[in-house]
């Protein structure tokens, strides 16, 4: 049989226009988050000769192989992995900073220097009622800053815990969408279009998972995901349509853990994990701060029990309660304030027993304690924040060389529309030929 | 072949743009403030000290507070001081004049009351108060210094010692002087008080004495005595006043310092910082006008 030149002309039509529809939907595209580069992928159409024939042309035109998509397993891979470090390393930085906030902008440390510095300036007339009262007033203040800071921390621990919560949430619904795209793709030919949407789809499904935790990928044959937790050689989370339910558990104290099936499961990378790592430093310093609280309490009312109040007897305590959160003042008068030493007259202006009370808030170094926890917290927030810039950095380049590799490139697209374009003209072309041809034989008389 | 895609393009461009603009975000804020620390994470170290020198402060602002209260309570101290002086040169005078055997009895007798009245404004003037008005020879007590017993005699009331101010960095001064510190002192005939002396020559020459005239000699020795307790507490009184000047002189040197550290540790270098701001926003703005270009330029404005 002869080649058909119309049904050759009518194949390159219809390659072309189909190159011109990816090549459209690419710049339509362009700006899809997860969307990878798509092109046709052509092969010749040429049939083999019939019995007797061997080498007669036999030229059918060409065929649309299917549709291929530019992905990149490998910088995926990199993606998710950057991604979740750095959604770690992000997340914990978050909640140090939240803890550094809650310490400076009470202003616990200015605080407390105004109620030493009241203190220093009774002894210059320990009988004043004024001075006595700006003690008192002071006292209160930084009892107030206390429960400030422990406030703070306290409601950066719940938002982190609600923040995490909603995240465990996600990673259900996560899975729950990737086990329902796996039995999709399952029931998709390769090569269409259907399919590259699908694995679109699962890509994207995978870089969220990873913003919330660290998973590991395997691909199937059929392009169906199995995803671990962690490692590749941690517990599954979905595996074909099937996922494992993942939880959060919250300790006593505070601090959150993980569970998969009921099984605790550590997570190394991915803001769940950077949001347990920041509770844990939200608790210590929290239990740094109720220590300092608890330091004063017993600091100031053991001199006051040891001192004489202007009435002539044993100062009551100072403060009461226990806990940065539960510190308050309890003498209701300046004049209860212990500035005289035991044994001393009512109205003594003996400073002996307010010096006791300085001394002893000095030998528990409670400014120090606190100016080295808001050291320590600050240090580690400073520490943090260079590794999660580098991280940062480093998830930018893996996604930008990501996207610079699947990514839609509007000149390539530009010159593809001019020469698909070309194509169909060419093809159209070879029919209007085989027309002449056929008009040619047919005027044959 | 490497392409470049186009959100490539951008994701490079904006994450150049948002870290230059962050930069000068910060420099501005350090300019704005003056402080080179947004936050105690911007440098911990610095930060720690920055909290350790405005502690220190806080507690020189205080010190400062009481090394003046110190100081006015000590100088009316020297005052009071000065009029004790001042009464027992009058009664030695008239000590002086009574030692004179020509005078009659009645004469002697008007000097007695005389000298009576000097006793009777001793004791005033040793329950002066000081400027929180509290006694200012009284030592820590309440109340006066002084009280008058059944007999009419004054008796000292307060404590034994002037309680010590601190001034800072450890360092103490005694804020006052107390009444039997200058009062009491020993004379030929053994340990007495000036109230006593004074009372002791008044009724002398009322009359008690047999001879008026040899009890008025003999108190000039006594009255001598008791001036010299009160100039030498006027001199302790001047060294201590001394000490708080040089105290409070380390003090400013110290503060001095203390800010000088300050804007070294924590301030920004406005002519620096300016500097920094100028170069990102030259790089900032090279960067926003490439970017315009680049992105302007597309292949599909080129074909027809």
């Amino acid at each position: 049989m002869a080649s058909d030149l119309f049904t050759i002309g009518a194949s390159g039509i219809r390659a072309a226009r189909a190159a011109l529809d990816i090549t459209a939907q690419n710049i339509a595209n362009a700006s899809t988050e997860g969307y990878v580069r798509r092109s046709v992928e052509l092969s010749e159409l040429s049939t083999a000769g019939g019995y007797n024939r061997i080498s007669d042309i036999s030229l059918s035109g060409v065929r649309v192989d299917g549709i291929a998509r530019n992905a990149d397993a490998f910088r995926q891979g990199e993606v998710r992995r950057t991604g979740s470090d750095a959604a770690r390393a992000g997340a914990e930085l978050a909640g140090l900073e939240s803890a550094e906030a809650a310490l400076e902008q009470s202003k616990l440390y200015p605080a407390l220097t105004g109620f030493e510095a009241s203190l220093q300036r009774l002894a210059s007339d320990p009988v004043d009622p004024a001075l006595r009262a700006a003690v008192l007033e002071d006292a209160r203040t930084l009892t107030r800053t206390f429960a400030i800071a422990a406030q703070g921390l306290d409601e950066a621990a719940n938002g982190l815990r609600f923040e995490a919560q909603d995240g465990t949430a996600q990673v259900n619904l996560l899975a729950g969408e990737l086990a329902r795209t796996n039995v999709q793709l399952i029931r998709t030919r390769p090569g269409t279009s259907d399919q590259a949407t699908l694995l679109d789809q699962r890509d994207s499904l995978l870089d969220r998972l990873s913003e919330f935790t660290g998973v590991s990928a395997t691909f199937n044959a059929n392009q169906t995901v199995e995803v671990r937790l962690g490692g590749s050689a941690g517990p599954l989370l979905v595996s074909g349509a099937n996922t494992a339910s993942f939880a959060m558990t919250t300790a006593a104290d505070g601090t959150i853990g993980f569970t998969l099936d009921g099984n605790p499961v550590a997570l190394p990378a991915g803001s769940l994990a950077g949001k347990a790592q920041a509770l844990v430093s939200l608790r210590d310093t929290r239990t740094s701060l109720d220590g300092l609280a608890d330091a004063l309490i017993s600091a100031a009312n053991g001199a006051q029990a040891n001192g004489t109040a202007l009435d002539g007897t044993p100062g009551p305590p100072l403060f009461s309660g226990s806990g940065a959160a539960g510190i308050t003042v309890a003498l209701s008068s300046g004049s209860a304030i212990a500035t005289a030493p035991a044994g001393a007259p009512a109205g003594s202006r003996d400073i002996a027993g307010l010096n006791a009370l300085r001394g002893a808030l000095d030998s528990a170094d409670i400014a120090g304690g606190t100016s080295g926890l808001i050291f320590s917290v600050s240090s580690a927030a400073a520490g943090r924040r260079v590794t999660s810039d580098a991280l940062d950095a480093i998830a930018g380049s893996a996604r930008i060389a990501l996207e610079a590799r699947s990514g839609v490139d509007l000149e390539q697209e530009a010159v593809n529309l001019v020469r698909f374009q070309q194509a169909f003209q060419a093809s159209g072309r070879a029919i209007q030929v085989a027309s002449d041809v056929f008009d040619t034989l047919l005027a044959l008389k | 072949m490497t392409t470049i895609s186009t959100s490539a393009f951008y994701e490079r461009s904006t994450r150049a743009i948002a870290d230059l603009r962050a930069q000068a975000g910060a420099l501005q804020t350090a300019i704005g403030t003056g402080n080179r620390l947004a936050r105690s994470s911007d440098d911990p170290v610095a930060a720690a000290q920055l909290r350790r020198m405005a502690r220190a402060e806080a507690f020189a602002a205080v010190d400062k507070g009481a090394a003046s209260r110190a100081s006015t309570d000590l100088t009316l101290a020297d005052n009071a001081l000065s009029e004790f002086a001042g009464q027992i040169t009058r009664a030695r005078e008239l000590a002086v004049q009574a030692a004179n055997g020509t005078l009659s009895p009645a004469q002697r007798g008007a000097i007695g009351t005389e000298i009576r009245q000097i006793g009777a404004e001793l004791l005033s003037l040793a329950n002066a108060r000081d400027s929180a008005g509290h006694a200012l020879f009284g030592g820590n007590g309440p109340g006066s210094a002084y009280t008058v017993d059944a007999a009419g005699n004054p008796v000292y009331a307060g404590t034994a010692s002037a309680g010590e101010l601190p001034l800072g960095d450890g360092l103490n001064v005694t804020r006052g002087v107390t009444g039997p510190e200058f009062l009491n002192f020993s004379a030929s005939g053994g340990p007495t008080t000036l109230f006593a002396a004074i009372k002791g020559l008044a009724d002398a020459l009322q009359g008690a004495a047999a001879d008026p005239a040899q009890a008025a000699r003999a108190a000039l020795g006594t009255l001598d005595a008791g001036l010299e307790a009160v100039t030498t507490t006027q001199t302790v009184v001047g060294t201590r006043l001394a000490w708080i000047d040089l105290v409070s002189e380390r003090r400013t040197e110290a503060g001095e310092l203390r800010a000088e550290q300050q804007a070294e540790v924590g301030g920004a270098d406005l002519a620096e910082t300016m500097t920094r701001l100028q170069q990102t926003m030259t790089v900032l703005e090279a960067s926003q006008a490439s970017f315009a270009r680049l992105s302007s330029l597309t292949l599909f404005d080129l074909l027809r």
